[in-house]
């Protein structure tokens, strides 16, 4: 009998600590990044949304980093162990977790998946991505107005639809600057990843007579450091790339992960997430133009940021008609803009880019 | 179009450099009947450690002493296990490459994304003043004259020497090079270090000149090219390095055609290097005959010295 007491209280004692320590328990987030981190660039920013989720909420919040996380194995591994272990939310960076962040989050209903990019969806699983292609708008304006030669340079990896949009968006800003420009030169590198060709691509456009190149979705600032040597401008999504290039830096499209993650944890954590698809702009003051080079003059930099400001007012966008391919098809009729879903599927370059899209 | 042209004939000495150290390396220890598949690893670890070197010491050449340092230590570890444990050829290159692979990236992780200066270009007095050619010969930094100068010694030295003699015999049968006195063994195992330094320059070139950066994966499947570089140039040092130059130059040649907007598919491009490359050497080293005579016969074989 004294025996039976003993553990009835023991596990009302157990209960109770149970219940205190789970009500004081910080809400727990699981940030999974495919690559190092380094020093700027795509997984840097994502990086830093983290820290700053991080900071905004304090101890209300557990925020569980792991960077340099292989695609595969062991992205499934870690997401498993740590839905298992009870975390409130996870923040997949990687287009290869998708597949593992859906299953986890059919399997625990509780829990909230973040997914940058993407395109699958469920009420616990939203998508993430950012409008790079406001930013090259305002960034080719930049170089439509700095460019001696008229003839600007892109290099890009593959010719995806979230690539062709920003690209597209970068020439008409461009030639919303500049009516005299040449067609645009495209190399494409075939490649995420080739340092050693997306430098010489560098070279290869400047002795062409390119004296803004811009390097879109870059796997390293090898562009912008070339650039600076070759004493040609150098435009960039992502970071600011400054530092590679003190003084040839002529924009970047900065991206700010901060606001839009801390949007999603306030969900999360009121008990309304949304699987929505996020499609953060300048507007939530997700990416906005950065590292604008000095050479700009007062008035020039002053344009720039009112479009920038209309961006941000949504009285303009830069996919609005007439916009002609370069096949000489019309692409988006006069009077009309294309939707979120055309610009995330888009499939056509604008008239003034010289390349086809590779098949 | 002038500018393009000198762009790509220019930069393709750049460029083949890394390709033409490590073919260089391996085309001497092939000659010595040994067939040593690590030089991607080896280049990718010296690549790592001399770029790490470098960024910490700010000397090039001290990075270069370590990436070559480095690719002589794998193949030790190589030699060990060919001459040594008598291990297949083809097995262990392949597993001394793997662990020089993961091992820069490991070592290289953390400093991923720093990034250095290259080295300057010397323009030579008077020579780099002649229109185009002073631009496409006369003006590349040093280690591309070094590579030039590399292509000569080697030809030199196979060909011209008493001790070139010895492991190109041992190549061809070292049971009977043995027998007439000759140590194999010893032989191969100099061979296969100097293929070792050599990749070690190869990588060392790759991250803290050409690029100049450290990477993951930046040496980019270079190393397998070198590899095919030697047997498609059948073991000649001199079409070795035009095969180098060759590739490097069609690597660039489709970046300028791109940045022309010339309507060549881009994927047809990036294989073209390739393609072109093989279809050269292939023509060259038609003649069957020629290239059973310049082929070590005993490449790939275990040796045991006979007791």
């Amino acid at each position: 009998m004294r025996h039976w007491m003993r553990t009835a209280l023991a596990t009302a004692a157990l209960g109770i600590a149970l219940t205190v320590s789970a009500e004081a328990d910080p809400f727990k987030i699981g940030y999974l990044l495919p690559n190092p981190v380094g020093e700027l660039g795509w997984s840097y920013e994502l990086d830093r949304g983290g820290r700053a989720i991080a900071e905004k909420f304090g101890d209300q919040v557990e925020v569980q980093f792991v960077n340099s996380l292989g695609e595969g194995p062991d992205a499934t591994r870690v997401m498993n162990k740590m839905a298992a272990d009870g975390v409130d939310m996870l923040v997949l960076g990687s287009f290869g977790y998708q597949q593992d962040g859906m299953k986890l989050a059919k399997r625990y209903p509780k829990l909230s998946v973040v997914h940058i990019g993407g395109y699958m969806n469920a009420p616990n699983f939203s998508t993430l991505t950012p409008r790079h292609y406001e930013a090259a708008y305002l960034c080719g304006m930049a170089a439509g107005m700095v460019t001696k030669s008229e003839t600007l340079g892109v290099i890009a990896a593959f010719p995806l639809p979230e690539v062709l949009n920003v690209m597209n968006a970068y020439v008409l800003g461009a030639q919303s600057a500049n009516a005299n420009l040449k067609p645009v030169k495209v190399i494409w590198l075939n490649s995420w990843f080739d340092p050693a060709m997306e430098k010489a691509s560098t070279e290869s456009l400047a002795s062409q007579g390119t004296d803004v190149v811009f390097s879109l979705f870059p796997g390293t600032p090898g562009p912008m450091a070339a650039a600076e040597q070759l004493g040609i401008y150098g435009t960039v999504t992502h970071s600011d790339n400054s530092k590679f290039a003190p003084t040839k830096h002529l924009c970047a499209g900065q991206l700010n992960f901060g606001p839009v993650m801390i949007k999603k944890v306030e969900e999360a954590m009121a008990g309304n997430f949304k699987g929505d698809d996020v499609f953060a702009g300048i507007a939530d003051n997700a990416i906005a133009v950065a590292g604008l080079n000095k050479d700009l003059s007062d008035e020039q930099r002053a344009q720039i940021l009112a479009r920038q400001d209309e961006m941000r007012a949504g009285t303009f966008k830069p996919f609005t008609g007439p916009i002609t391919s370069n096949q000489d098809k019309e692409a988006v009729p006069a009077g009309t803009s294309l939707d979120d879903g055309a610009i995330k599927g888009m499939n056509f370059l604008v008239k003034g880019i010289d390349t086809t899209i590779p098949k | 179009m002038m500018d393009a042209l000198i762009f790509v004939l220019a930069g393709a000495f750049a460029t083949a450099t890394p390709l033409l150290f490590a073919a260089l390396g391996e085309l001497v220890v092939e000659k010595s009947g040994v067939l040593n598949l690590s030089v991607e690893g080896m280049m990718a670890l010296s690549a790592a450690i001399a770029f790490m070197v470098t960024l910490q010491s700010g000397s090039h050449l001290v990075g270069f002493i370590a990436g070559a340092a480095s690719g002589a230590l794998l193949s030790a570890v190589f030699a060990v296990l060919v001459l040594g444990f008598m291990a297949n050829q083809v097995a262990a290159g392949l597993a001394v490459g793997i662990l020089g692979l993961g091992l820069s990236s490991l070592l290289g992780r953390s400093f991923e994304g720093a990034t250095l200066l290259g080295i300057d270009k010397i323009a030579i007095p008077l020579l780099s003043e002649i229109p185009v050619l002073g631009k496409i010969l006369f003006t590349q930094d040093i280690v591309v004259y070094v590579g030039i100068a590399a292509t000569g010694l080697v030809a030199w030295f196979l060909y011209r020497t008493k001790a070139g003699l010895t492991l190109r015999v041992i190549g061809e049968n070292p049971n009977t090079a043995h027998a007439l006195g000759m140590r194999p063994v010893g032989v191969r195992f100099l061979a296969i270090l100097f293929g070792g330094v050599m990749a070690g320059f190869a990588g060392a070139y790759a991250s803290t000149v050409l690029t100049p950066l450290w990477s993951q994966d930046m040496i980019a499947g270079r190393g397998w090219i070198a590899v095919a570089l030697v047997v498609f140039g059948t073991w000649r040092p001199g079409r070795v390095a035009v095969g180098a130059y060759l590739f490097g130059a069609v690597s660039l040649l489709g970046l300028a055609l791109q940045a022309m907007g010339i309507g060549i598919p881009a994927q047809f491009m990036t294989c073209l290097p390739y393609v072109l490359t093989i279809v050269v050497l292939v023509a060259i080293s038609a003649d069957k005959v020629r290239v059973r005579l310049n082929a070590p016969a005993a490449l790939g074989e275990s040796y045991r010295a006979a007791s």
